[in-house]
């Protein structure tokens, strides 16, 4: 494996690195660690603007640069990026979302207190140092270089050919996310027991990932996904040691994917974490998860397929019932949400369990289109506020539509979308998913998601019913007028979900001629 | 462990049962103790006999760094950490879901199994390789971690300066407390001191009372009233001043009275 030079001068050879090709990646860490200099060295009022300017910039830089590899195939750097076409896809779409997900850190127009992240992160909550920051107008800037290092960490992730990679990429990714789930201005105490609860258990899933990666490399002798495809069909036999190596693999990236079992953290972090924060959490990372889920399933394991679908089926089955079912139960429109993205992971993974290309191609179209749905409704949330904040109880959206029809009729929208009702982003993906995954002979499955998506328009119904066939009452919350960052969002999240539904046919193109991955 | 056996290499044979042995025991002591630092000085040792056991499978670079970076650095700056928090904080035995404990015991022995026996059915009569072509290549264990970070694990060894830094700014973030006025010069005091209301000298002490004497008590001044002069700014700013109620030192003068009549 290591091309060892024989000449005494040569200790060894360097190995090429197209930095054309891992260039979008680079810019975002170069960004990042201008962003970091601006913090030490800008002074404080000059920070934001500068801080805008710089990530916006370089979202628009990257943007720009994915668009003109878009026929790149390739992979560099010793084998340990791939530059494929599923990956440019991913990039591109958690590009487009990490911005709207900034447009939302942005807002300062909805709170009467500014910002939506704490005065001071370190002051203690209720402490008189914290009112005292908050008054006189302080609010932290280091969340825009946390946020390009995550950003950075998930297009690394997606793109990663080698499970070491695949993990510091998984750790630059979620750390900043830790830390900006517990930056909220209100209801700090949430918020930072839902960065903490994340925090310990992503630590966990972390661990499990890195058990899979040591037995993996046990089995393989290699990390890199292509030696260990290479070691999977060379050794046929049935072992132990890579049956537990996918098991603890498949834990660490389903974690991330909020897939149950492992779901248990989606709740609580939806709602601590400030709404900005949720919507980045609840689009680029689950399309980040998914990318890497199904790199490591299809290239490494796609050999032995036929002993991780079982597990797969099992896992997605109880993904979709056991996230519509409890998804009922709730009152509050963030755990509701977040039970809705636990069931929309089960719908996902049942394209994940296709293991084809049309598998992957019909993932990659409904992680986009639930991606601006969700970004969409995090955005509407976030605009839906009472004295005390945000109005997340579903109690004080009780005739909303009739006192803000356009915002029910966006919200309506969107959740129409989640159900997969015909001519919205989420009847073409489900239809995506579930032929892909009929193609494949999981008929049964399918039956099951249909089911359990039937369930689910319950609950998405139940809102529209909510804010348009009851009257308003002096509890009902009441919708902020938001500056331009948070109406382009909204905007955005509604305008992919309709014209996607009605003209599918670009972005399908899109990704079915993404073509597979490459090892 | 199993090549050592083949070669009939009795000393490694004796040193992997000890140390598993300790390692697997420091394990159960972690999980087990109550107290924090008893945790971490479990930790301590676990830590210890992986370090031995690396060294005794050839990879001393990685024993080593186990011994001086883990159980040196990071274990002891967690026990600094942990004097600071309190010797005495032991956790919570209150089960907040009821039959989590029975279940989540239950759960990691299922697991453990697994992996035992899972990992001892596909690695016995399996062989070690690499090991000469991982040390001898660069001849040593130093020069083939190099040669790795160098070429194939290069970009991996990058991104890792990104963790560090998000790392650093987290820290930052969550601890770095600023201050929302600027410090006033030792000039600045001196003059707010002695100009105008200031009290020159020392603030009084805080009272002292049969009953507490705590720095939230206000001072007893001579003629029998209280000034809350004696008390922190911050528990002043929080309202945390405890008031001070004749009656009780009347009752507590009746109470010594009793006692001596």
């Amino acid at each position: 494996m290591n091309p060892i030079m024989a000449s005494a001068p040569a200790l060894f050879t360097i190995r090429s690195v197209d930095y054309r090709a891992i260039s979008p990646v680079l810019i975002i860490l170069a960004v990042a660690l201008v962003s970091v200099f601006v913090e030490a060295f800008v002074g404080r009022s000059a920070r934001r603007p500068v801080q805008l300017v710089l990530v916006f910039g370089a979202f628009l830089a990257t943007f720009i640069d994915l668009i003109t590899l878009h026929a790149t195939r390739l992979v560099t750097a010793a084998g340990s990026v791939a530059v494929d076409g599923p990956a440019l896809v991913m990039q591109g779409a958690i590009i487009l979302l990490a911005a709207l997900a900034a447009m939302l850190m942005a807002e300062r127009m909805v709170d009467p207190s500014g910002d939506p992240f704490a005065a001071r992160a370190s002051s203690l909550p209720g402490s008189v140092d914290e009112a005292e920051f908050s008054a006189r107008g302080y609010f932290q800037t280091e969340v825009w270089p946390l946020l390009l290092f995550s950003v950075a960490g998930m297009m690394l992730f997606v793109s990663a050919n080698d499970l070491l990679l695949m993990f510091v990429a998984l750790e630059v990714m979620s750390l900043p996310i830790y830390l900006m789930a517990g930056m909220a201005r209100r209801r700090r105490l949430l918020s930072q027991e839902a960065s903490l609860k994340y925090f310990l258990l992503g630590a966990f899933a972390s661990a499990f990932f890195l058990y899979g990666m040591a037995l993996t490399f046990g089995f393989a002798g290699s990390v890199n996904l292509g030696s260990i495809a290479d070691a999977v069909s060379a050794k046929p036999s049935q072992s132990g040691l890579l049956l537990l190596a996918v098991a603890m693999l498949s834990i660490g990236l389903l974690f991330k994917v909020a897939a149950v079992p492992f779901h248990q953290w989606t709740p609580d972090a939806y709602q601590g974490a400030p709404t900005a924060v949720t919507a980045l959490m609840a689009t680029t990372v689950k399309i980040a998860a998914f990318g890497a889920l199904m790199r490591v399933l299809y290239v490494a394991f796609g050999g032995i397929r036929w002993d991780w679908t079982p597990m797969l089926w099992i896992v997605a089955i109880l993904t979709m019932v056991v996230g519509s079912v409890i998804a009922v139960t709730q009152s509050d429109i963030k755990r509701m949400l977040a039970y809705s993205s636990v069931a929309q992971a089960g719908f996902i993974l049942v394209g994940v369990i296709a293991v084809s290309g049309k598998g992957l191609a019909s993932v990659l179209f409904y992680v986009i289109a639930y991606g601006f749905a969700t970004i969409g409704a995090f955005a509407v949330v976030s605009v839906v506020r009472d004295a005390s904040g945000e109005a997340t109880h579903l109690s004080k959206w009780a005739g909303l539509g009739k006192k803000s029809p356009v915002t029910g009729a966006v919200l309506s929208l969107l959740m129409l979308s989640f159900a997969g009702i015909p001519l919205t982003s989420g009847f073409i993906g489900k239809f995506a998913v579930f032929s892909a995954a009929i193609a494949n002979g999981a008929t049964w499955l399918v039956i099951v998601a249909v089911i359990a998506s039937v369930v689910s328009a319950f609950f998405y119904a139940r809102v529209i019913v909510l804010m348009f066939f009851s009257e308003p009452t002096e509890a009902t919350a009441s919708v902020v007028v938001p500056s331009a960052f948070t109406t382009i969002v909204i905007a955005a999240g509604a305008t992919v979900t309709v014209v996607v539904g009605i003209a599918p046919q670009p972005l399908l193109d899109l990704v079915n001629n993404a073509g597979l991955f490459l090892r | 462990m199993n090549a050592a056996v083949q070669a009939g290499n009795v000393g490694e044979t004796l040193v992997f049962w000890i140390c598993a042995f300790f390692s697997v025991l420091g394990a159960l002591g972690l999980i087990v103790s109550r107290k924090a630092v008893h945790s971490a000085l479990w930790m301590a040792l676990v830590m210890i006999n992986l370090a031995i056991l690396f060294v005794a499978n050839s990879a001393p670079f990685l024993g080593m760094a186990q011994i001086v970076v883990y159980t040196g650095a990071v274990m002891m700056l967690f026990l600094f950490v942990l004097m600071m928090v309190g010797v005495d904080s032991s956790d919570s035995l209150i089960e907040t879901i009821k039959g989590q404990r029975v279940a989540g015991i239950l759960l990691g022995i299922g697991m453990g199994l697994l992996l035992v026996f899972g990992l001892g059915s596909a690695l016995t009569n399996s062989t070690s390789v690499g090991l000469d072509a991982a040390n001898g290549v660069d001849k040593g264990n130093v020069q083939g971690i190099a040669h790795l970070i160098f070429t194939d694990y290069l970009i991996p060894f990058e991104v890792t300066s990104a963790l560090l830094i998000t790392a650093a700014l987290g820290a930052m973030v969550l601890a770095h407390r600023e201050r929302w006025i600027p410090r006033l010069t030792q000039m600045q005091l001196s003059r707010a001191r002695f100009a105008g209301s200031g009290h020159p000298g020392n603030l009084p002490n805080p009272g002292i009372y049969a009953r507490h004497n705590a720095v939230d008590t206000p001072a007893l001044l001579p003629d029998g009233s209280t000034t809350d002069l004696s008390i922190p700014g911050p528990l002043v700013a929080r309202g945390g001043i405890r008031p001070v109620d004749h009656a009780e030192v009347d009752e507590v003068a009746a109470i010594t009275d009793g006692g001596q009549s």
